[in-house]
C-alpha cells in the first residue's frame, strides 16, 4: 500500500495536484476527440430532431415535438419498430441455443478439437460486409450453390427464391446475422464451461445425476453471469446490425426486411428526410443507452 | 468410462457437420473463384470446377480497380490504427495509474460509448465532414473510424497497464525517470503484447467498416474494399468469379489477424464474467 501513495496521491483539499494535472493532460486528446465526434454529433441529432429540415440537411424552423408526433402516426414506423424487436429477439435466441450446443460439443476432449474451434470462429472473424456479399451469391436462385445442394441432397426438393419474397428474404437475412453471431456465443460459453470446477461434475455423477441433469444443475448455474453478459451484448449487436440487411436486401422486397437502423439510413440518405432520420436516431440512442447501462452495471459488478 | 467411448465419435461427427454448415459460404467462395467465367453462370451449377482458372486473380487485379480498393483499405486502416494508438496510450495510462476527479464517470462514458451504433452519429458526422470539406478523402474516413475504435482500445489498454505492478514504474521514477520516460521505456515495452492486440483490433475494425464509407466516400478512387466490392455487385452485371477472388484475398489476412487476438478480445468484451 505504501507504493500506491507515491503514484496515486489523494490528499484531501488538493484537487489540482501535479498528478491530476498530468492525468488531465493525458486524457485531454482522447476526450476532446470523443466530445467532438461523438457527444457533439449526438447533441446535434437531438436538436435536429426538433427542426424542420431541407433536403440539404439545413435546419429550417424549430417545431418542437412535431416530428415525433408525425412519426408516431406513421404505420411504417411501428412496423419497423416491431420488426426490430422480433428480429433481435429471434436472432439472439437462436444464437444462444446454437452457441450453447456447439460449446457443449467443443467441451469434449479429443484430438483436433482446437482445429474445430478455430474453424468455428471464422464466420465471426471474417469481414461482415464481405461475408454478406458472399451470401447474396450463395442465395442466388439460378447459379447459387445453396439451392443446388439442397436439391441434390434431397433436403429440400423445391427451395424458394430466397431473396425474392418477403418471408423468405427475412429468414435469409436474419440467418446471416445469426451465422455471424454464433461464434462469439460459442467462445464465451466454452470459456465459461471450462472455468466450472470438474469436482462439481464428479460430485453430481456420484449422486447419480445423468448428463441432462448435470447440464441443468451444474453447467447452467455456472454459466449464469456469462449467459447474462453474452446475451446482453448480442442483443446490442443484433439490434445494431446494419451491414447484413443493407447489403443483402437493402430493406426490400417491399420494405419487408427493414429494421430501425436500416430505416434510419434510408430515410436520411435516400429520401433525404433528415428530421425523421434524426428522430429515429434519438429513439435508437435511448434504447441503446438503456441496454448499455444494464451491461455496464453487470460489467462493473464483476470488476470490483 | 464405457459411456464416454460412445460419446466421443458422436461428438466428432456432429462437430464436423457443424463446421461444414458454418463454413458453407466460404466453400462456395472457393468453388466460384477457381472457375472460369463460362463455368460460373451455368444452371444447374456444380461444386468442382472442370478447369481451374487462377487467371481470375490476375484479371481481377489488373482489369478491375480491386488493387486500388486494397490500397485504400490499407491506408485508411493504417491511419485509423495510428491515430487510435496515439490518442489512447496516454488516456489509458491516465485511467489506469492516476486517481482524479470524475474518473468513474469517464470510465463509464468510455464503456457506454463503445456500444453505440454508428447510425446515431452518422447523420451529424456527415454534416461535420462535409463542412470540413473532407468528403471523399482518406482523412475524413480515418477521423470517423477512430471514433469507434477509441473507446474500446482505451478500455483494453487500461486493463493491460493496470496489470503491470506499480513497483517497477516507481523504481524508475525514483531513479530519476520522468513520467513520460517511464511510459515510453517501461510501460509500453511491458504492455507490448496488449498493444499488439489493440493495434490489430483497430486495423480489423477499420478494414471491415462499411456504413461510414458508404456515406462519406463517393468515388471509386477513394473506395475501401467493403464499399468497392459492394458497388461492384451493384453497378456491373456482377462477375462473381472476380468478386469471390477479391473477397478471398480481402478476408484471409483479416481472419488470420483476428485469430491471433481472439482470446484477448473475448476477455476484454466480457470482463470478469468468465473468470467468475
Amino acid at each position: 500500500m505504501a507504493n500506491m501513495r507515491v503514484l496515486q496521491p489523494r490528499r484531501k483539499g488538493h484537487f489540482w495536484t501535479t498528478e491530476s494535472k498530468l492525468a488531465f493532460l493525458f486524457l485531454l486528446p482522447a476526450t476532446i476527440y470523443l466530445l467532438a465526434f461523438m457527444i457533439y454529433p449526438i447533441l446535434n441529432v437531438i436538436i435536429m430532431s426538433t427542426y424542420q429540415t431541407s433536403k440539404m440537411a439545413k435546419m429550417l424552423k424549430f417545431t418542437g415535438f412535431t416530428n415525433y408526433w408525425n412519426l408516431f402516426q406513421r404505420k411504417d414506423f411501428w412496423q419497423v419498430m416491431l420488426r426490430s424487436i422480433y428480429w433481435t429477439g429471434l436472432a439472439v435466441a437462436v444464437k444462444t441455443v446454437f452457441g450453447m450446443v456447439i460449446a457443449l460439443l467443443l467441451n469434449v476432449k479429443y484430438t483436433g478439437r482446437k482445429v474445430a474451434r478455430t474453424l468455428i470462429i471464422i464466420p465471426w472473424a471474417s469481414s461482415i460486409p464481405i461475408s454478406s456479399l458472399l451470401w447474396t451469391w450463395v442465395y442466388h436462385p439460378e447459379f447459387g450453390l445453396l439451392n443446388y445442394t439442397l436439391k441434390v441432397t434431397g433436403i429440400w426438393k423445391n427451395p424458394p427464391v430466397w431473396l425474392g419474397a418477403p418471408a423468405s428474404a427475412f429468414f435469409s437475412v436474419i440467418w446471416v446475422d445469426i451465422w455471424i453471431g454464433i461464434p462469439f456465443m460459442t467462445l464465451v460459453f466454452l470459456a465459461g464451461m471450462q472455468s466450472i470446477s470438474q469436482d462439481l461434475y464428479e460430485a453430481a455423477e456420484v449422486d447419480g445425476a445423468n448428463a441432462l441433469k448435470r447440464f441443468i444443475y451444474v453447467t447452467l448455474p455456472g454459466l449464469r453471469d456469462v449467459l447474462l453478459i453474452a446475451t446482453l451484448l448480442s442483443t446490442l449487436w443484433t439490434f445494431n446490425d446494419f451491414n447484413t440487411i443493407y447489403i443483402i436486401t437493402e430493406g426490400g422486397p417491399a420494405n419487408s426486411t427493414h429494421i430501425l437502423i436500416t430505416y434510419i439510413y434510408e430515410n436520411t440518405f435516400h429520401f433525404l428526410k433528415w428530421n425523421y432520420g434524426a428522430v429515429m436516431a434519438v429513439i435508437t440512442f435511448i434504447i441503446l443507452s438503456i441496454i448499455a447501462w444494464i451491461y455496464s452495471r453487470v460489467y462493473f459488478r464483476r470488476e470490483t | 468410462m464405457k459411456k464416454k467411448r460412445v460419446i466421443k465419435p458422436v461428438v466428432i461427427v456432429w462437430t464436423v457437420i457443424v463446421v461444414c454448415f458454418l463454413l458453407f459460404p466460404f466453400f462456395v467462395m472457393i468453388s466460384t473463384m477457381l472457375k472460369p467465367g463460362s463455368e460460373v453462370y451455368v444452371s444447374p451449377p456444380y461444386w468442382i470446377p472442370k478447369k481451374i482458372a487462377l487467371s481470375n486473380f490476375i484479371e481481377m487485379w489488373t482489369q478491375h480497380p480491386f488493387a486500388r480498393f486494397f490500397l485504400n483499405s490499407f491506408i485508411i486502416a493504417a491511419g485509423t490504427t495510428i491515430l487510435t494508438t496515439v490518442l489512447c496510450v496516454p488516456a489509458a495510462y491516465a485511467v489506469s495509474r492516476f486517481r482524479f476527479f470524475g474518473q468513474k464517470l469517464l470510465l463509464y462514458m468510455y464503456l457506454v460509448v463503445q456500444m453505440f451504433s454508428p447510425i446515431i452519429v452518422v447523420i451529424a458526422l456527415f454534416k461535420i465532414i462535409s463542412r470540413l470539406h473532407m468528403l471523399d478523402t482518406y482523412l475524413g474516413l480515418i477521423l470517423v473510424n477512430t471514433v469507434f475504435t477509441l473507446s474500446f482500445v482505451t478500455w483494453m489498454l487500461a486493463g493491460y497497464f493496470k496489470s503491470i505492478p506499480v513497483d517497477i514504474e516507481e523504481a524508475a521514477l525514483i531513479d530519476g525517470c520522468t513520467r513520460v520516460q517511464t511510459i515510453l521505456k517501461i510501460m509500453i515495452p511491458i504492455a507490448a503484447p496488449g498493444l499488439v492486440t489493440t493495434t490489430i483490433y483497430s486495423f480489423i475494425a477499420s478494414w471491415n467498416e462499411f456504413m461510414f464509407a458508404l456515406t462519406l466516400v463517393q468515388s471509386v478512387k477513394k473506395s475501401p474494399l467493403t464499399l468497392g466490392l459492394y458497388n461492384f455487385v451493384g453497378r456491373y452485371t456482377t462477375q462473381w468469379e472476380f468478386l469471390t477472388a477479391a473477397a478471398f484475398l480481402a478476408i484471409i489476412p483479416i481472419i488470420v489477424l483476428f485469430l491471433l487476438i481472439e482470446k484477448e478480445l473475448v476477455a476484454g468484451i466480457v470482463g470478469g464474467a468468465v473468470k467468475g
